[in-house]
């Protein structure tokens, strides 16, 4: 078996609704460590407690970084595919994963839309098993819908022993 | 139906058990002391025990259960009423559970487990009479496997002569796979090390009582002449060993003497116990897979304890020995063995596929982030134990040490195996662990690469088994090859199952 690829990908939006909300988290990262910085040096906390702050705003410093680099690459490496039988995941920049989801054990399917999603017209798909989920981040409104409808349809197949 | 009324006698007999201690404590160690926090719990205290054994009587009047239409229809609660239905389709094992309470008034507990979700997934009889713990279970079963319906609701008493005669039967049809001999208990006791139980019960008691000695200088004395005589320590030592070896040879018996692993078609029956009988019942189909586990003590004694992963969740309340386990000291042919012929369907192979070299440097390189957090705590922070300046990089350079032979022992561990239906993986370091499921048990499957891995092309598996919580195994840095075969295996899954329209 040749390196296996996946048939679809997800919507060319996601890049950018995905730099947008990282970089809103991390401008909030950024106030609460303004704050907490103040507050250490009103209160006069202990050294250590500088010391974490310092390592967390290194941390935030990292992150909003790896933020503006990490959603193209993470676009590119999405695939997905969704069969009769199988729900098929595969990404990950530094760390790749293939997940494969039997049908059958698929307990529900939803999707969700945020502000910024809304605006750039897309759709997170959210599948729960019974001990797990798993989320295709972003999707054409279209797409997300019929995926769900046909998830919803082939899920309902259950196998006998359960 | 109300539940037996000697569940209120067991419950008090409970509450009293568990509030001995705080009781003894408040009331008679500390009943001098007028620090507040004794003085106002000494109220409490007593405000609680009274609250409870309200609670009790009362809920003995609230709490009922009944059976119609196959399910059981539980009934509780005082304010917020609560009511739940455990269809007998659904339950999974069944437990009964007898201790000193029990035998005293010649009674017993039984409990019926099922794998649905939320706090009412399983209905608990704390005190049932031995005859009608037999109708339950002979009421359940029948229902289970669709044998003409029995008329529900009938008085129990003319059925009780019936059930026992079938009970016997059911007894008679089971297979004995294994019931351990004396010379298995003493190497069991050696190995479980539990005669080492008394260090921390020693310990433990000092730590207690060692502030409420009174006046602990007048003892003072005694100690430095008990120091100075070298040979007094010596046989104090040897005394308190032979007394621990003894408590721990007694514990081994009192728990797995009487052991019992028998099974008939459908079922898996364990039966143990001394003093607090235990029996449970858990059926075939139910079980979601196996594991072996070889801690290193039982490596060196060649023993193995092999447990069932089933997805009833475990009722943790009252069971010292935790009810999954076969018997936690097989000789790991005989648990090999014993899984073929309690499971026809599993295969145990001995000869598995091992990891390369090239998994082995992987193993090695990987950073070990417990003993770099540690190391930095103990640079930064550089204490010195047993006044031992230089004990902090000593420390650092152990933990470095126990980090690379736990890793090394992983790689000499890890072996994997799919075979047609059914995939068998061994891995872990000092404590070994071998998985063994069949691929329809399999609920989802992933397989991951971190860069490291990468430039080895090599993988991390894992795979998912419904129990609770859900059932994740993982096995690292085999080859991507592996996993491509493995997921090509899985996708074939179909080939096992059955499927049906739901909804």
């Amino acid at each position: 078996m040749s390196e296996q690829v996946l048939e679809y990908q997800l919507s060319p939006n996601f890049p950018k609704v995905q730099i947008i909300s990282e970089t809103i988290g991390n401008v909030i990262g950024f106030i609460v460590l303004v704050v907490l910085f103040w507050l250490d040096n009103y209160f006069e906390w202990p050294t250590w407690a500088f010391w974490i702050l310092f390592g967390l705003l290194v941390f935030n410093i990292v992150g909003t970084i790896w933020g503006f680099i990490e959603p193209k690459y993470l676009y590119r490496s999405w695939r997905y595919q969704i069969d009769k039988e199988f729900l098929q995941l595969s990404y990950g920049v530094l760390k790749k994963e293939w997940t494969t989801i039997p049908m059958s054990k698929i307990q529900s399917v939803s999707t969700s839309q945020g502000p910024i999603m809304r605006k750039y017209q897309i759709r997170s798909i959210k599948v729960e098993t019974m001990g797990s989920s798993h989320v295709i981040p972003g999707l054409e409104e279209q797409i997300a819908s019929e995926w769900r409808a046909q998830i919803a349809e082939l899920a309902k197949l259950k196998e006998v022993d359960e | 139906m109300r539940y037996h009324p000697l569940t209120c006698v067991f419950r008090i007999y409970q509450l009293i058990r568990n509030s001995l201690f705080v009781g003894i404590f408040l009331f008679i160690i500390k009943r001098n002391s007028d620090f507040w926090l004794f003085e106002y719990g000494r109220f409490v205290f007593v405000g609680a025990i009274l609250l409870r054994l309200i609670y009790i009587i009362v809920s003995w009047f609230v709490e009922t259960y009944e059976w119609k239409e196959r399910a059981f229809h539980i009934k509780k609660g005082i304010f917020v009423k609560h009511s739940s239905t455990i269809p007998f389709s659904r339950i999974q094992n069944v437990t009964r559970h007898t201790t000193l309470f029990h035998k005293i008034f010649g009674l017993t507990s039984i409990t019926f487990e099922t794998a649905m979700d939320g706090e009412d997934d399983a209905i608990t009889f704390h005190v049932v009479s031995k005859q009608y713990a037999a109708f339950l279970l002979d009421l359940v079963k029948v229902e289970e496997s669709q044998v003409p319906e029995v008329e529900e609701k009938k008085e129990t008493e003319p059925q009780v002569e019936e059930v026992k005669e079938s009970v016997n039967r059911v007894i008679t049809n089971r297979n004995i796979h294994f019931e351990p001999s004396k010379r298995d208990l003493f190497k069991a006791s050696f190995t479980s090390l539990s005669f080492l139980a008394i260090i921390p019960i020693v310990t433990a008691l000092y730590d207690l009582f060692g502030p409420l000695i009174p006046d602990s200088e007048q003892y003072e004395g005694v100690f430095y002449q008990i120091m100075n005589n070298r040979w007094v320590i010596f046989l104090l030592s040897i005394i308190a060993v032979v007394i621990a070896v003894i408590i721990g040879i007694l514990r081994t018996f009192s728990r797995y003497g009487r052991y019992r692993i028998s099974s008939n078609d459908t079922h898996i029956y364990i039966d143990r116990g001394l003093l607090a009988e235990t029996h449970f019942a858990i059926e075939k189909q139910k079980i979601q897979g196996l594991e072996i586990e070889q801690t290193l003590m039982k490596r060196i004694f060649g023993l193995a304890e092999v447990k069932l992963i089933s997805s009833a969740s475990p009722q943790s309340e009252e069971h010292t020995v935790s009810i999954n386990s076969l018997y936690p000291f097989l000789p790991l042919k005989r648990a090999y063995q014993l899984i073929e012929e309690l499971l026809p369907d599993y295969h145990v192979s001995e000869s598995m596929n091992r990891l390369t070299k090239v998994s082995m440097y992987i193993k090695l390189i990987k950073p070990s982030w417990i003993w770099i957090i540690a190391t930095l705590g103990l640079i930064y922070f550089k204490p010195a134990i047993f006044q031992i300046d230089a004990a902090w990089w000593l420390l650092s350079l152990t933990l470095l040490v126990i980090v690379i032979v736990n890793r090394m022992l992983d790689y000499l561990h890890t072996k994997y195996l799919i075979s047609d239906d059914q995939l068998q993986w061994w891995h872990g370091g000092l404590t070994s662990r071998m998985f063994i499921t069949k691929r329809k048990r399999v609920v989802e499957m992933s397989y991951s690469q971190s860069m490291l891995q990468k430039f080895f092309d090599l993988v991390s598996i894992s795979t998912m088994n419904r129990s609770t919580p859900t059932r994740i195994e993982t096995i690292d840095d085999v080859p991507l090859d592996f996993a491509k075969t493995f997921q090509d295996w899985y996708l074939h899954r179909q080939k096992d199952t059955t499927y049906q329209q739901n909804g």
